[in-house]
C-alpha cells in the first residue's frame, strides 16, 4: 500500500477542508476550520503513533471517508432550521387545506355558472376546468410562501416578532366540535315497512309526474289559467328534461326492488346513493346544454316579439342560470360524498390492517 | 435496510441523541479539545462520530451551556472546551430528569406482569 509523504498527506487534508468551508456559514468560517484542524491533525498524530509510521494512502481516504462529505460535515455546523417549525406546521396545514377548498370550490363556481353566463362556449368552460390546478398549486404556494416567511421572522427576530405559543396552549376543551352523526354506522335502519312505504310513494309520485303533461292542473294548480292565456310556450328541450326525469324515477323505483328483494333495505347502499346523484345530474345538463339556451319561446313571434323579445331573452338566461347554479350545487355535493366514501373506505381498511 | 430497521435505526438515533448531550456535557466538567473529548467518550464506552460531535460543542456553546477558548498546546492551537455556570445548573437538572426516566423504565420493566396487565388474571 503506498505511503503519502507528509506533503500529501497535508494537501489531501488542506483540500478537504478547502471543501467543508465552501459550505459553512461565512462569518464562522475561519474558527471552524481552524478547530477542525486541530482536531483531525491530533487525530492523525495520535493514529501514526499508535501504528509506529505514517497512514497509507488508503488509511489517510479511510479516515476522510470517516469524517463524512464535506456538505455532510459543514450542514451539522449550520443552525437547525425549518422551512415551518413545529409550532407553526398544525396551524399551515389547516390553513392550506381550507384555503385549497375554497380555491377548489371558487374555481368550480367559475366553471360552472361564471363562465357560462359570460363566453357561454363549451372550450371556455373546459378552460375554466384546466385552470383549476394551477391556482390550486399557486394558492399552496402562496400560503407556504406566508407561513416560511413568518417562521423565519420568529426564529431570526424573537424580540421583534409576536411569539406563538402553540395550539397547545390557548384552546378550550367546551369549543370542541359536536360528536358528528356517521349516517352510515349510527342512523336509525329502515323498517321494512319503511321501505314498502317509500316504494308505494315513489310509483304514486311517479304516476303523478306522467299525469302532468296531460293535466297541468297538476303541478300549477289554478295558475294552469295564466299558462293558457300567457304568450310564451314551452321549449320542446323541456320534454327530453321529463323524459329523463321519468326515466329515472323508474330506475330509483327498480333498485328499491332488488334492495326489498334481497332483504338489504335497511341501510341504502352509499354507493347506490352517489350513482343516482351523478345520473341525477343528466336531466340538468340536458337543459345546460340546451340549443341556444333557449327554454321558453314565444308562440306568436311575429306579434309579440318587439314587445316581449327583451323579457323573453332575461327569462331564459335566469333559468339557465337557475341550472347552472343547481348544477354546481350537485356537483359539489357529490364531491363531498365521493370524498367522504373515499375516506370511510381507507379508515375501515386502516383499521382491518 | 427493512423497513424494521430502518424503524430501529431512527428511534436508536432519537434515543442516543439526548443521551449524547448529557454526556458531553457531564464530561466537560473538565477541560477538553474536540478530540481528547472524543476519546474520553469512547473509553467511557460511548463512541461518537467526529462529524457529530464537533458542531454539537459549538451547538451547546452557543446556548450558553459551554465556554470555549483557544490555547496553545503541543505547538498547536487548540479549541478547548467547559461547562458554564449555566451548564453545571442545566446538567444537574437533565441528570435529575435522566435518572427519573430510567428508574420509571427499569421499574416498569421489573414489574410483575399482574401489575402492567391487570386484564390479564381476569382472562
Amino acid at each position: 500500500m503506498p505511503r503519502p509523504s507528509k506533503d500529501t498527506a497535508m494537501e489531501l487534508l488542506d483540500r478537504y477542508l478547502q471543501a467543508v468551508r465552501k459550505y459553512l456559514p461565512l462569518r464562522r468560517q475561519d474558527d471552524i476550520i481552524a478547530e477542525l484542524r486541530a482536531n483531525m491533525e491530533s487525530q492523525i498524530e495520535d493514529s501514526e503513533s499508535e501504528l509506529g509510521r505514517s497512514l497509507t494512502q488508503g488509511e489517510f481516504d479511510d479516515f476522510l471517508r470517516k469524517m463524512g462529505h464535506p456538505m455532510v460535515v459543514a450542514s451539522r455546523y449550520q443552525p437547525q432550521q425549518y422551512l415551518i417549525g413545529p409550532t407553526m406546521f398544525p396551524m399551515y396545514v389547516y390553513v392550506l387545506r381550507l384555503a385549497l377548498l375554497w380555491a377548489f370550490i371558487v374555481c368550480m363556481i367559475v366553471a360552472a355558472v361564471v363562465t357560462p353566463l359570460t363566453n357561454g362556449t363549451g372550450g371556455a368552460v373546459v378552460e375554466a376546468l384546466f385552470r383549476t390546478p394551477g391556482i390550486l398549486i399557486q394558492t399552496a404556494a402562496w400560503i407556504t410562501l406566508v407561513f416560511a416567511a413568518f417562521e423565519f421572522a420568529r426564529t431570526r427576530y424573537p424580540n421583534v416578532c409576536p411569539q406563538i405559543e402553540g395550539l397547545n396552549k390557548s384552546w378550550n376543551p367546551s369549543t370542541l366540535p359536536p360528536l358528528e352523526k356517521d349516517s352510515l354506522r349510527e342512523g336509525k335502519p329502515r323498517s321494512f315497512a319503511q321501505a314498502v312505504a317509500e316504494i308505494i310513494f315513489s310509483v304514486l309520485f311517479l304516476g303523478w309526474v306522467l299525469l302532468i303533461p296531460h293535466y297541468p292542473f297538476l303541478l300549477l294548480g289554478p295558475g294552469v289559467a295564466i299558462l293558457h292565456v300567457s304568450p310564451y310556450q314551452l321549449a320542446p328541450i323541456w320534454w327530453t328534461f321529463f323524459g329523463w326525469i321519468v326515466a329515472l324515477g323508474i330506475m330509483q323505483i327498480v333498485a328499491k326492488c332488488i334492495d326489498l328483494a334481497r332483504g338489504s333495505w335497511e341501510r341504502p347502499s352509499r354507493i347506490q346513493q352517489i350513482a343516482f346523484k351523478i345520473v341525477g345530474l343528466i336531466p340538468v345538463l340536458v337543459l345546460l346544454a340546451a340549443p341556444g339556451h333557449i327554454y321558453v319561446f314565444l308562440k306568436n313571434s311575429a306579434v309579440d316579439q318587439a314587445r316581449l323579445g327583451q323579457n323573453l331573452d332575461q327569462v331564459n338566461n335566469a333559468i339557465h342560470l337557475g341550472f347552472s347554479v343547481i348544477c354546481a350545487i350537485v356537483v359539489l355535493q357529490l364531491a363531498f360524498d365521493i370524498g367522504k366514501l373515499v375516506s370511510e373506505g381507507y379508515r375501515s381498511r386502516e383499521g382491518r390492517s | 435496510m427493512t423497513v424494521a430497521e430502518s424503524t430501529f435505526e431512527n428511534l436508536r438515533l432519537e434515543l442516543r441523541r439526548g443521551c449524547l448531550t448529557l454526556a458531553v456535557l457531564a464530561q466537560l466538567k473538565q477541560e477538553h479539545y474536540g478530540y481528547t473529548l472524543r476519546k474520553e467518550l469512547a473509553e467511557h464506552g460511548l463512541e461518537i462520530d467526529e462529524s457529530t460531535l464537533y458542531p454539537l460543542l459549538r451547538r451547546l456553546e452557543t446556548q450558553g451551556l459551554l465556554t470555549s477558548q483557544w490555547r496553545e498546546e503541543e505547538k498547536r492551537n487548540k479549541r478547548f472546551y467547559r461547562l458554564s455556570l449555566e451548564g453545571e445548573q442545566i446538567l444537574s437538572r437533565l441528570l435529575a430528569e435522566w435518572n427519573s426516566i430510567n428508574t420509571s423504565v427499569l421499574r416498569i420493566l421489573d414489574a410483575p406482569k399482574s401489575e402492567t396487565a391487570p386484564d390479564a388474571e381476569a382472562k
